[in-house]
Formats: structure tokens, C-alpha cells, sequence
């Protein structure tokens, strides 16, 4: 059996909110996100850091449909039989929320996402907007899902920098963490 | 016959309605589907063939309070469509939030600096 009392134990110590793991679908992530919503404004939680955090959850989400490569036969959604896979945890840690979002990507996208991270990484806020602004206009393919911003709307709603893992999985796959700080200082 | 559309909000999607018979369109509430291209799809298309026609006048309120870098895209796409076409003088976008949205405000200066011929207001009451 699944041990309930030492999971309430560990989510409460370390301050989670939310947690999830399994099928992302669009939809779903609506259902997350009120739920996100909900819960920031039980907090009182300031307009623009409840809207950081919303922000960056939903980036994080579009990018692990992305770029998980573990799929799950969904049938909720016809068009969608497919759904990507992954795990979310968002908490508290002193003033700030923090999300965390851990996929299985290909090794082909590995150093992708590694480049894409650090070159943002190097950027301060006022580049972050306008590498943002250049980026809008160039694209790759108009129909492709995402719109490659993703990782730099991230960068301009955190505190700190983008931090991130990726921990050899299986062959041909890697575990992919994500680490995104929102608001006050600790 | 006058195109119209009206598409009610979800937990994803803006509330969407356009009046082809007075030359209006207008999206409210938020955008973060996954798929942002599919769901503006019919609306854009319906844009570019209003805009090679000869009308009087097209006005766009854009009273978004949040969406996402996809949507970002899309919106930046149709206002150039509107930006670059013949009929461009008579284009009035009303960009609508409220005083305390940086976020929205932000996007919003930034999509007036990549406009040229429409008019684009900034509106944050």
C-alpha cells in the first residue's frame, strides 16, 4: 500500500501545493491551472506575482507537452489520443513559489534545450524583452505548436535564473528538471 | 451574407465575437490552449479575407487579462496582416487592460512599436 501518511508528511514539510504526475492534455491543464488560480488567490497572493506564477506554470506545461518523449494512451480527447507525460511540483519555500516540471526528453533534444536555457540564462530582464520582441516575428513554422518563446517568457516572469537538470534515463533518453523561483526573496 | 462569430470562454479559450456587418471584432478573458494556431485558425481566416475587401471600418478590441508566448504569435500575426493591408487607415485596435496588468500593459507597447498604419490605442484603466 501506498504509504499516505508519510506522502501528507513530506508535501507539508516541504510546503507543496500542487502536485501531479501523469497524462497532459490541454484541457487538464486548464483544470490545473483554476485550480492554481484558486489556490493563489486563498493566499492573497499579490496580482503581479500570482500572475508570474501562473505565467511561468504555463509555459512549463506547453513546454514539457513539447518535449516529453513518454506518451500515454489517452482517450479523452479524440484528436488528442496521444498525451504526453509528465510531473509538476509547485511550493512554497520562505516568500517564494517555486514549480518544478520533470519530463523524459530524447537525447536529440537534449542540447536543444540545453543551449536554448544558457543563452537565455545569460540575458538581464531589459534583454529578455527584447529578445523576446525578435523572436515573435522569426519562425520556424506558424502552424508548429509552440512558439519558441517559452523558455524566455519564463526567464522574464522569475527571480533568479533558469535552473535545470538532466540525469542520463534510459537508452536514447534523458530525465529533464526544470526549476522556476517566482517573487519575493527568501 | 455578413460573417458572424461568437465563441463563448472555457477555462482556455477568449470569449470571440465577430460582427462582420459593423466591422468589429473582439476577444475577452484568457488564451493559453496549446494549440492557439487551431483555435485562431478561422478567425484569421476570415481576417484576411475581410481585409482585401473595401471596408468602411474595422475596429479589434483585444481585452485579454492573460495568454500565453503561442498567443503572443498569433496576435502579433494578424495585427501585421491588418498593419500591411490596402485598407490599413481604417483599422483602430483598442488594446484593453487594466492599470495594475504589466505583464499585458508590456506586451501591449511592445505590439504599438511593430505597428505602423493602424491605429493602436493603449487603454489601461
Amino acid at each position: 500500500m501506498f504509504d499516505m501518511m508519510e506522502y501528507h508528511k513530506n508535501l507539508q514539510a516541504s510546503r507543496i501545493m500542487l502536485v501531479y504526475s501523469g497524462p497532459l492534455w490541454a484541457e487538464g491543464i486548464g483544470g490545473f491551472a483554476n485550480t492554481l488560480k484558486k489556490r493563489l488567490e486563498y493566499d492573497n497572493t499579490p496580482l503581479e506575482t500570482s500572475q508570474e506564477v501562473f505565467s511561468v506554470f504555463v509555459e512549463q506545461m506547453n513546454n514539457m507537452l513539447m518535449y516529453s518523449a513518454e506518451k500515454e494512451q489517452f482517450s479523452a480527447d479524440e484528436l488528442h489520443s496521444e498525451a504526453p507525460k509528465g510531473t509538476f511540483v509547485m511550493g512554497l519555500k520562505g516568500s517564494q513559489y517555486f514549480i518544478q516540471t520533470g519530463n523524459i526528453m530524447s537525447n536529440s533534444s537534449v542540447d536543444i534545450v540545453k543551449n536554448k536555457i544558457d543563452h537565455i540564462n545569460t540575458l538581464d530582464k531589459k534583454e529578455l524583452r527584447k529578445y523576446y520582441k525578435e523572436k515573435r516575428l522569426e519562425n520556424d513554422n506558424p502552424e508548429s505548436k509552440g512558439a519558441g518563446l517559452g523558455f524566455i517568457e519564463i526567464a522574464r516572469r522569475i527571480s533568479g535564473k533558469i535552473e535545470y537538470t538532466f540525469t542520463p534515463y534510459e537508452d536514447g533518453y534523458t530525465f529533464f528538471t526544470l526549476i522556476a523561483t517566482i517573487g519575493g526573496k527568501e | 451574407m455578413a460573417y458572424k462569430l461568437e465563441r463563448q470562454k472555457t477555462d482556455l479559450t477568449p470569449y470571440v465575437l465577430i460582427d462582420e456587418e459593423n466591422g468589429y471584432m473582439k476577444f475577452e478573458g484568457e488564451s493559453f490552449h496549446e494549440n492557439v494556431f487551431e483555435f485562431f485558425k478561422e478567425i484569421r481566416e476570415w481576417l484576411n479575407e475581410y481585409l482585401k475587401t473595401d471596408f468602411d471600418s474595422l475596429t479589434f478590441d483585444c481585452e485579454l487579462k492573460y495568454f500565453n508566448s503561442s498567443t503572443v504569435k498569433v496576435l502579433l500575426c494578424m495585427l501585421l496582416d491588418m498593419d500591411g493591408s490596402d485598407n490599413c487607415e481604417n483599422i483602430t485596435v483598442n488594446w484593453i487592460t487594466t492599470k495594475n496588468n504589466s505583464i499585458i500593459i508590456e506586451c501591449g507597447e511592445d505590439f504599438e512599436e511593430d505597428v505602423e498604419n493602424i491605429k493602436f490605442n493603449l487603454i489601461a484603466n
